[in-house]
């Protein structure tokens, strides 16, 4: 076979190829298994022993052209193909993509909070949210008729005796105590409902997040130390917070907590009414008569519990400035977290 | 509760500025809510918390004020009785001492009504009481400062200087001070002379006995009501005044006759009065508990230590008395005007209030963790999760609806459902029995805020009846609407979305939930699809029909609804996965495309494949679906692109086609499709 017809025909065929398959194709012709190199080589065998030695050689220059060529017109294919590429895309285009959809910012809030104190060894817990008047009210030392139960004004419900719409999540604080023996460690978030008329910061439903532990030895300073890594955790490690005496029915000694103003670091501003700090949540060591209710031993046990209103959280840390907001589930709002 | 700086100087001595003062108020469980400078005074607005009736004073107050700031209470003159003064003239009865533990009348004769002298006025101005005359005047200012309500009556009005304590007769009327008719029940405690009733005890006087300008005689009242019958008594008149607040509360006992004596000694001073007589009925002491509080509990509670010396000063300081039994136990007495205190745990709370908060340390306790179990709330967070990865956004709506947005659904539960007993507003009538109605409304909103496509979804309860408790069932409401604008590499697409969207939606959530047996059955002649999961009904989808879309104002846009017993969903949900090997041979896919009768479901040709059971064919997949020109009308184009593989070694074209030729046959005999 005429060598050189060989080569005239390699550059004609490595001129057509414009495609990786099309070099694919061309590699089979030459050097495949029933290739022209192979064919050549077969003839070996045939020859003498000189024409062996010098046609070997041909053979072997002719196989080493066509993989270095081979190689050079796969590198040329490729770069064109990038070149190719980039001169159709204009990456100034937006991203094509299928929008992803977002979490409530108040199931946002929530997961956020549950899993700091899920973390800190608390379980979750979740109650029915239409109770008995026992557990929303008598069991949590909260007389039925007396002033102390104004901050908790309640939806009764027709045709169920002493049933009512909890307006707290402490009744969880009931039931898991009733059905479970100290040491506990819960948090319980939820929906809760008092006759508030609606305004930018009232509204008949919304949500809280109760917490509470009971053991052996409970004191007001872990109560403190578990509330800032909460506060610090959601807030932000810079902010100062107080423990102030208050009255909950629930709980002895009470505190509301509050924490220096996110907005103004404590200067005071319109957000923290010119004080310098924001009540977040109240809290305090159970009540013995709360303990009592459930049955367990206040002389042997002590615990703490704490509860907060989820909406007011998040309202200070997005600064949402209307409580009606989470409820008129505008797409507007609701993309932003 | 108002008091100014200079009153409660009256009292204590005050050494630090009102700022200060304030933040001390404050920090000690007297939540200032605002300081204001006027009249030359600073007035405070304190939130005070329902257990502390003594707070409602000026001398309360300033009892506090002594105990954290160390200063002394100032001391008060006592005041003198008159000499000459007689009881006989006032007949005085209480039908029940429950109802009334103490009565004191006082008779003043010779009074000169009129405006107030100047300070008294703007005193009371200040701490937001309308001045009336001198009389009044006095008896709301030993009110603010002692926290006495006092009632006065002009004498010659009253029936026979007579004063019956009594329940009111059912159906008495009376016309009080504010000028209105109230119709009484037995609930209500009224003060009567011998003929007629005179006032609603503890809550409000009548018009007709009051002090006028043409008063000469005054009789005063100094007394202490059942808080239970002064509460229950003014919520069924609809009625609250300063008195009654206090009342409510809790007054106390032992400082009646001294806030009697006090206004007696202010008319006698700014009106001219002279005390001729003075008479009380009933118990003048309160019961005092002594409670034993051991030093080792307050370390225990609080994890602070505080010496001995400090926590008998601070309870000192507040008027508790304080005797040590023992080395570490102290015997406290409480005063008459602390009967919220009745618990060591009381006590603690005293004793750390006044230390201050802020000293308390900060430590940790020992956790003892348990195994936690991801139950409930980490399944439908990962419901949430898939969902939002869907392109939903999750909506909050409320639990409490109007009945009428309830009647009229094709989706969802149309129970009779629960209703509120008190509801502020028709819109809060029932509880709702779906989420649907919620949902629709949500759209509604959007649309209307122009928004093109809308893709929501809610996990809330719905609330039903049951026999003995009512029932709350966990539920996952969706709703699409509009068309989501896609940009894709051949040009822009609206992508108007269809029933089929929503059933995409859920097979997802289906599958990723590890639920595999369901199934979407529509009715024949009705728009609802109902959702069955082993072969129960776990919910239902539908268009929202024309006139749910004009009762909710919707035009001109299709909304699809789905929802679903998430309750019933999470219940057969399986989670765990089981590892399958993937295939490491490659298959062989085939095409068929055919056109088939418009009315034959596409479902059952896939129940085809699964029940004929090709051997090697892996699945079946919808890979197009048209109609149009090239079709013929009544029929629908297909291609099902089938799939042949095997776990054991690489299929052969030659093996596949038998099978695939007898597929074809297979559709071609059930359905009579034709192929193209």
């Amino acid at each position: 076979m005429d060598i050189n017809a060989i080569y005239t025909q390699i550059d004609l065929d490595l001129q057509g190829i414009s495609s990786p398959e099309g070099l694919e194709q061309f590699r089979l012709k030459y050097l495949g298994r029933k290739g022209v190199v192979a064919e050549l080589t077969s003839v070996i065998p045939t020859l003498s022993k000189e024409e062996r030695a010098a046609f070997g050689k041909l053979a072997n220059a002719l196989k080493n052209k066509l993989v270095s060529l081979i190689e050079e017109k796969e590198k040329t294919l490729l770069g064109s193909a990038q070149e190719n590429k980039s001169s159709v895309c204009d990456i100034g285009m937006p991203g094509i993509v299928r929008e992803l959809g977002q979490l409530h910012p108040l199931t946002r809030i929530t997961d956020e909070i549950c899993d700091i104190f899920n973390q800190l060894g608390f379980s979750i817990v979740e109650g029915p949210e239409i109770e008995t008047e026992y557990n929303n009210f008598t069991g949590l030392n909260i007389p039925l008729e007396h002033p102390s139960r104004e901050a908790f004004d309640t939806f009764y419900i027709k045709d169920y005796a002493k049933m009512l719409l909890r307006s707290h999540t402490s009744p969880v604080q009931v039931r898991a105590m009733k059905s479970g023996k100290p040491p506990l460690a819960i948090v319980v978030p939820g929906r809760v409902y008092r006759p508030d008329a609606v305004d930018a910061s009232h509204s008949f439903m919304f949500h809280q997040i109760e917490g509470f532990m009971v053991d052996k030895g409970i004191k007001f300073s872990d109560l403190k130390g578990i509330l800032e890594i909460f506060a610090k955790t959601i807030f932000g490690k810079d902010i100062k917070m107080r423990f102030r005496p208050h009255f909950f029915p629930f709980t002895e000694p009470s505190a509301e907590v509050d924490i220096s103003c996110i907005i103004c670091k404590g200067k005071g501003c319109s957000v923290c009414g010119r004080k310098g700090w924001l009540e977040i949540l109240g809290s305090g060591l159970i009540h013995p008569n709360v303990l009592k209710h459930v049955g367990i031993d206040a002389q042997v046990y002590t615990g703490f519990a704490f509860g907060m209103g989820v909406e007011r959280i998040a309202m200070l840390k997005y600064g949402i400035n209307d409580i009606r907001l989470f409820f008129e589930n505008d797409l507007r709002f609701l993309k932003q977290f | 509760m108002k008091v100014t700086y200079n009153w409660l100087k009256d009292f204590v001595e005050i050494k630090i500025p009102p700022r200060d003062l304030a933040n001390k108020l404050t920090m000690s469980g007297l939540e200032v809510i605002s300081l204001e400078e006027k009249g030359g005074d600073f007035i405070f607005e304190i939130e005070i918390t329902s257990n502390r009736p003594d707070w409602l004073s000026v001398v309360g107050i300033a009892r506090e004020v002594a105990a954290i700031t160390g200063a002394k209470l100032k001391k008060q003159k006592s005041l003198s009785l008159t000499k000459n003064r007689k009881a006989k003239d006032i007949a005085l009865a209480i039908e029940d001492k429950s109802d009334c533990p103490l009565y004191t009348a006082r008779i003043i004769r010779n009074v000169k009504v009129a405006p107030s002298a100047s300070w008294l006025k703007s005193r009371l101005e200040l701490v937001g009481c309308r001045s009336v005359n001198n009389i009044v005047d006095i008896t709301n200012y030993v009110l603010f400062e002692l926290g006495e309500p006092l009632h006065a009556f002009d004498l010659d009005k009253l029936n026979k200087e007579r004063i019956v304590v009594r329940r009111a007769h059912p159906g008495e009327k009376i016309t009080t001070i504010d000028g209105i008719q109230r119709v009484l029940s037995k609930e209500q405690l009224v003060i009567a002379d011998g003929i007629k009733t005179v006032a609603i005890a503890g809550v409000m006087g009548a018009k007709d006995s009051e002090v006028s300008i043409n008063t000469k005689n005054v009789l005063l009242e100094a007394a202490v009501f059942n808080p239970l019958i002064v509460r229950r008594g003014r919520q069924a008149l609809g009625l609250q005044s300063e008195a009654s607040y206090r009342f409510e509360r809790g007054v106390d006992i032992e400082a009646v006759e001294r806030a009697s004596l006090r206004a007696a000694e202010l008319i006698k001073e700014y009106a001219s009065g002279e005390e001729i007589a003075f008479k009380a009925v009933g118990l003048s002491k309160a019961k005092s508990r002594i409670i034993n509080l051991d030093v080792a509990d307050v370390t225990r509670i609080l994890g602070l230590n505080i010496p001995v010396a400090k926590i008998k000063k601070n309870l000192s300081g507040l008027g508790f008395g304080v005797k040590s039994k023992s080395k570490n136990t102290l015997a406290v007495s409480t005063p008459s005007f602390r009967q919220d205190v009745s618990l060591k745990e009381d006590l603690i709370e005293e004793v750390s209030r006044i230390f201050g908060y802020e000293r308390i340390p900060v430590s940790l306790p020992a956790i003892k963790s348990c195994v936690s179990i991801r139950g409930k709330r980490g399944l439908v967070s990962e419901v949430k999760n898939i969902l939002t990865g869907l392109g939903l956004s999750e909506v909050a709506t409320y639990s409490l609806t109007d009945r009428a947005s309830l009647a009229g659904l094709e989706l969802g539960f149309s129970n009779e459902p629960i209703e509120i007993l008190n509801p502020l507003s028709q819109e809060q009538e029932v509880l709702r029995t779906t989420l649907i109605p919620g949902l629709t409304s949500v759209v509604a909103f959007n649309l209307n805020q122009k928004q093109e496509y809308i893709p929501i979804f809610e996990v809330a309860n719905v609330y039903l009846r049951d026999t003995n408790h009512p029932k709350e069932e966990l539920m996952l409401g969706l709703a699409l609407s509009g068309a989501q604008p896609v940009l894709l590499n051949n040009g822009a697409l609206k992508d108007e979305v269809s029933l089929l969207n929503l059933k995409g939606m859920l097979e997802t959530l289906f599958s990723r939930l590890g639920i595999k047996d369901y199934e979407f059955n529509s009715t024949l002649g009705s728009e609802i699809v109902e959702i069955y999961a082993q072969r129960n009904k776990i919910g239902s989808m539908s268009r929202l029909s024309n006139s749910g879309c004009a009762k909710s104002n919707i035009k001109n846009k299709n909304v699809f609804l789905a929802e679903l017993s998430l309750d019933k969903v999470l219940s057969i949900a399986c989670t765990d996965k089981k590892f399958i090997s993937p295939p490491r041979y490659p298959g062989i896919t085939r095409d068929i495309s055919f056109i088939l009768k418009e009315d034959i479901s596409v479902k059952d040709i896939l129940k085809l494949f699964k029940q004929t059971g090709v051997p090697l064919l892996q699945s079946v997949r919808i890979a197009d679906y048209y109609k149009g020109k090239q079709i013929p009308s009544g029929f629908k184009g297909l291609t099902l692109t089938c799939f042949y593989s095997s776990v054991e070694r690489t299929l052969k074209e030659d093996e596949i086609q038998p099978l695939h030729t007898q597929f074809c046959e297979r559709l071609t005999k059930e359905f009579g499709v034709k192929m193209r």
